[in-house]
């Protein structure tokens, strides 16, 4: 069953003076366990649909399902709790709280969950293990790198256990080695944990890694296309 | 909630210089506000007690009319029955019988209107403290004959010292002009330099043998154990003695009584208009501090915190900020407020401007603990008030921010 589907999604901006058309008529379907990269260039709607899918934004048009669920008509109380439950982060600047040490931006999200502190304390030393930064938990955001901090926006995603990750321009800002480093760990929990990664990216790099390629121009699914990589071969 | 209040309260110290300047603000802010306050109080309280205990008393008996027309001849009826009522009152600390007219003080150069007031000493001693007040000579319990004291205003004006004579000229009780030479004892120096240029004493004994043939005064002064039981006390004697006029000293002076609504008042008022110019400060550091964190505040909602979440952490922060601030600013008010009340402030510069208005150069700063709850009362309002633009500013945030460029 999809994950995600939308149903004729389409965006204006500014309907009334100068309409943008954002996105247009846009339906598709992301399946569990997909690792699938949006590209595109500036301007050709890949953000704003993954704004629409990860319920910040409400289309002008069409339906967003997220397990079965509309949530673009959802009120917004609903739809931040909705947020909560089912979908996980992870930002182009990575957006970590700069105040709360790596271990506690993991756990926030868990605490808005009103989890169990024990669990809480636990799923955030073996996340942030997972993403390779055990030793570093107790570290602030300024004190981390680029590529760290992203690790931890990843091990935050993850934490709240959503049904699959939005990922806007991850490695944007990261160097070779950093941005290889992250997709290592993402590709790892798809493979290992079957967890759902949906990037929007004009980044070669992901999109080499990416089993599933959406190319948006104008608004508008131009291609979308299957990559037979080595691990999807594995797989 | 654990949560909220450690993320507010690290929010505040991102920037340690930018709160520590708004929380110095509020500190001294504060503590010059509430320390205003007492002194304002003090001034308040040491013109009560000054003027109750040098002469007001707290309740006074007089002819209905005295008060109004001033004539000798309006003296108080039934005296020996209302001193004797007074006597077996348990209420009653002190009292004192005064025989008091208004005349004309002449001198050899220039001529002045006064009350003139017959005093008994020994029961005047007992009531009020006047007798402190001698700056000069002695009191009316010399030896001096004829004997009378004047104010230091009064005096120089005058160009007249201990040892003068002076002539003093009133009506008596039989609507006669009668004068009198007296020598100068003493002279005296009380907080009101208006009320020691209009007054002089005399002893009562010699007043009355002038005044006519019977004894006569025109007011009993009392002194009750409780400033508070002034109201009953008063009460009860007009309906005993149905043809005087027996006041409290806040009807007899309703400048004083105003005083202390007033005092009620100022702290409102002066812990408002701190508060106010504080708010904004809160305000501005607060919409900073928003401002910077749009992307961030994006973030949270994006991830999934709730909006009442968001307002409660924004709301936090002022919150935190400023209690913390009112909290050490009162504590440093308080201790400034308990060491000034025991050793007082010495304003010794303005001594002769407060003189002037009838104040003691040294204040004893005072605030009642309903006082300290106004003023936090006040606080914590003003606070909250300045603290909601902001949060509501907050919530309003789009979760799109979050993935805004630069």
């Amino acid at each position: 069953m999809a994950i995600v589907r939308t149903e004729k999604l389409s965006k204006v901006y500014n309907p009334d003076t100068v309409p943008v058309h954002a996105l247009r008529d846009v339906s598709i379907e992301i399946n569990e366990g997909e690792f699938t990269a949006v590209r595109g260039p500036s301007g050709s709607g890949k953000t704003t649909l993954l704004n629409m899918i990860g319920g910040l934004d409400k289309p002008t048009s069409g339906n967003v399902f997220i397990n079965g669920q509309e949530i673009s008509k959802m009120k917004d109380s609903k739809r931040i709790d909705f947020r909560l439950q089912n979908i996980g982060f992870v930002f182009q600047h990575y957006n970590l709280i700069p105040v709360f040490t790596a271990r506690e931006n993991v756990s926030f999200i868990m605490l808005l969950q009103k989890r169990n502190k024990k669990e809480i304390q636990q799923r955030a030393d073996e996340l942030l293990e997972q993403v390779g930064l055990g030793e570093r938990k107790d570290a602030r955001p300024v004190q981390l790198s680029g590529g760290q901090q992203q690790r931890v926006a990843v091990a935050r995603a993850l934490a709240s256990e959503p049904k699959f990750i939005l990922a806007d321009e991850p490695t944007a800002n990261l160097d070779t080695e950093s941005a290889m480093n992250l997709l290592d760990i993402m590709e790892k929990m798809n493979h290992e944990q079957n967890v759902t990664f949906v990037f929007s990216t004009h980044d070669q790099r992901v999109i080499d890694r990416a089993r599933r390629v959406i190319t948006m121009v104008d608004g508008a699914i131009h291609k979308d296309e299957i990559q037979h990589t080595d691990e999807k071969q594995d797989a | 909630m654990k949560t909220l209040f450690t993320i507010s309260w690290r929010n505040i110290w991102r920037h340690p210089a930018r709160s520590s300047v708004l929380l110095a603000a509020i500190i001294v802010g504060l503590w010059a506000g509430v320390v205003t306050v007492g002194i304002i109080n003090g001034l308040m309280q040491q013109r009560i007690d000054y003027m109750i205990e040098s002469e007001i008393t707290h309740a006074q008996v007089h002819n209905p009319d005295f008060l109004a027309e001033g004539y000798s001849w309006l003296y108080i009826p039934d005296h020996d029955e209302i001193t004797a009522w007074l006597e077996n009152d348990d209420r009653v600390t002190s009292f004192t019988s005064r025989t008091i007219t208004d005349g004309m003080l002449q001198s050899p150069i220039k001529t002045s209107g006064v009350r003139i007031r017959g005093i008994n000493i020994d029961s005047e001693i007992r009531t009020t403290n006047f007798h402190e007040n001698i700056v000069e000579g002695e009191y009316l319990d010399s030896d001096i004959r004829n004997a009378v004291i004047i104010g230091q205003k009064l005096a120089n004006d005058h160009n007249v010292e201990v040892g003068n004579r002076i002539v003093l000229t009133f009506e008596d009780t039989g609507n006669e002009l009668t004068s009198g030479s007296f020598n100068i004892a003493g002279i005296f120096k009380s907080a009101s330099v208006d009320y020691d240029e209009r007054n002089v004493f005399i002893r009562s004994d010699e007043f009355i043998a002038l005044l006519g043939d019977e004894e006569v005064y025109h007011e009993i002064g009392i002194m009750l154990a409780d400033e508070e039981l002034a109201g009953p006390v008063v009460e009860e004697l007009n309906e005993a003695f149905p043809g005087i006029h027996a006041q409290t000293w806040r009807q007899l002076s309703p400048e004083l009584s105003m005083l202390v609504e007033l005092g009620g008042y100022m702290v409102i008022l002066i812990t408002m208009i701190i508060m106010i110019a504080l708010a904004f400060g809160i305000l501005n550091t607060m919409l900073m501090a928003l401002f910077e964190r749009m992307r961030e505040i994006g973030m949270l909602l994006s991830i999934g915190m709730s909006r009442l979440r968001v307002f409660s952490m924004i709301m936090l922060e002022s919150i935190i900020l400023t209690i913390t601030g009112a909290a050490v600013g009162i504590i440093l008010a308080t201790l400034s407020i308990n060491y000034f009340s025991d050793t007082g402030i010495n304003l010794e510069m303005f001594a002769e401007g407060a003189a002037q208005v009838g104040w003691d150069h040294i204040i004893y700063p005072i605030l009642s603990s309903t006082e300290y709850i106004i003023i936090l009362a006040v606080v914590v309002i003003i606070t909250l008030l300045a603290s909601v633009y902001p949060a509501i500013k907050g919530i309003r945030i789009n979760p799109l921010e979050a993935a805004k460029d630069g």
